[in-house]
């Protein structure tokens, strides 16, 4: 779905994934600690030993554990290698706040339409000229705006904008998608969010 | 205490399930297969976050809650990539004729209706 290319400093990341970023130091330490987080998860959903505090049991399961983590790793480092950039926390804490707001308005907005008798719906698309490189950055904005009011991706057209579908061309979309692109450049750190 | 929890538990579940009785109603009544998709990824995203809000007292923290929003999460996540997906792949021939004349976002589009809604 996305295409491969980071917005990365170093010369040797913009290569495609096939050809394996394993073999680098730093991508070994990424493997290690993406590994160290998959396998946290996975003891988080999956409490081994909770039920049955037998130690063969817990071993079986910690090996099923294992594995389930080294193919999430395997298949996370493929899809996305790693990339120096780091993420903002402070932008991301306000970036969740608007993101927790904007769905239940947008929850709130696809329920009224719903129940309406009168079915207030008014479809169109729009074609929106996103900023953010592709790559990661546009894949999470894809998957963003698709969560807020009215707005759902439908593709990319030929000179790179997002084409959307809005339930409602009536309202100020393109500004809430600005708005959502200026918050989401500022967590990886792009400052005022215009490349 | 408890009893004020457990109060809080039904109103949030409560409401939780008529967001995704929304999404449904939705589904059933809007016009066409994006408009659809709307009502789903919107409403349950919304539908499951005050789920798993009404269920968080009821668990343990921190693990039960951690665990109950990495649901939320994961389902969003999925809801997000698969709501795109969809819409690539049913996306009906005039999507990409809405081309604004200049790369300004605030253009309305003048485009042709995608679909005839009543």
């Amino acid at each position: 779905m996305h295409a491969n290319q980071l917005p990365s400093r170093s010369p040797g990341r913009l290569k495609f994934t096939d050809d394996g970023a394993t073999a680098a130091a730093p991508s070994a330490l990424a493997a290690l600690a993406r590994g160290a987080g998959f396998f946290g998860f996975w003891l988080l959903l999956a409490r081994p030993g909770t039920d049955a505090p037998s130690t063969p049991d817990l071993a079986a399961d910690l090996v099923v554990g294992l594995l389930a983590a080294a193919a999430a790793t395997w298949v996370s480092l493929r899809l996305l290698p790693p990339a120096r950039k780091g993420l903002h926390f402070g932008a991301l804490a306000r970036f969740a706040v608007h993101f927790i707001r904007q769905s239940m308005v947008a929850g709130v907005d696809v329920a009224r339409r719903a129940f309406d008798p009168r079915l207030p719906l008014n479809p169109g698309y729009l074609a929106y000229p996103v900023r953010l490189a592709p790559g990661t950055g546009r894949a999470a904005f894809g998957a963003v705006t698709s969560l807020m009011p009215g707005t759902l991706p439908v593709g990319t057209a030929a000179d790179g904008a997002l084409i959307y579908h809005c339930l409602d061309v009536d309202q100020p979309v393109a500004a809430g998608l600005a708005r959502d692109e200026a918050l989401l450049a500022r967590v990886r750190g792009n400052g005022g969010g215009c490349r | 205490m408890s009893l004020a929890l457990d109060l809080f538990t039904i109103v949030a579940v409560t409401l939780g399930a008529i967001f995704f009785l929304a999404g449904t109603v939705g589904l059933l009544r809007f016009p066409d297969t994006l408009t659809r998709l709307h009502a789903l990824t919107k409403a349950d995203n919304l539908g499951l976050g005050l789920v798993v809000l009404g269920l968080l007292p009821q668990t343990t923290a921190p693990f039960g809650w951690i665990g109950l929003i990495a649901v939320w999460l994961l389902a969003l996540l999925s809801g997000a990539t698969v709501g795109q997906l969809l819409a690539e792949a049913v996306r009906p021939p005039e999507w990409d004729q809405t081309r604004t004349p200049a790369a300004s976002p605030d253009v309305p589009p003048n485009a042709p209706e995608a679909s005839s809604h009543d």
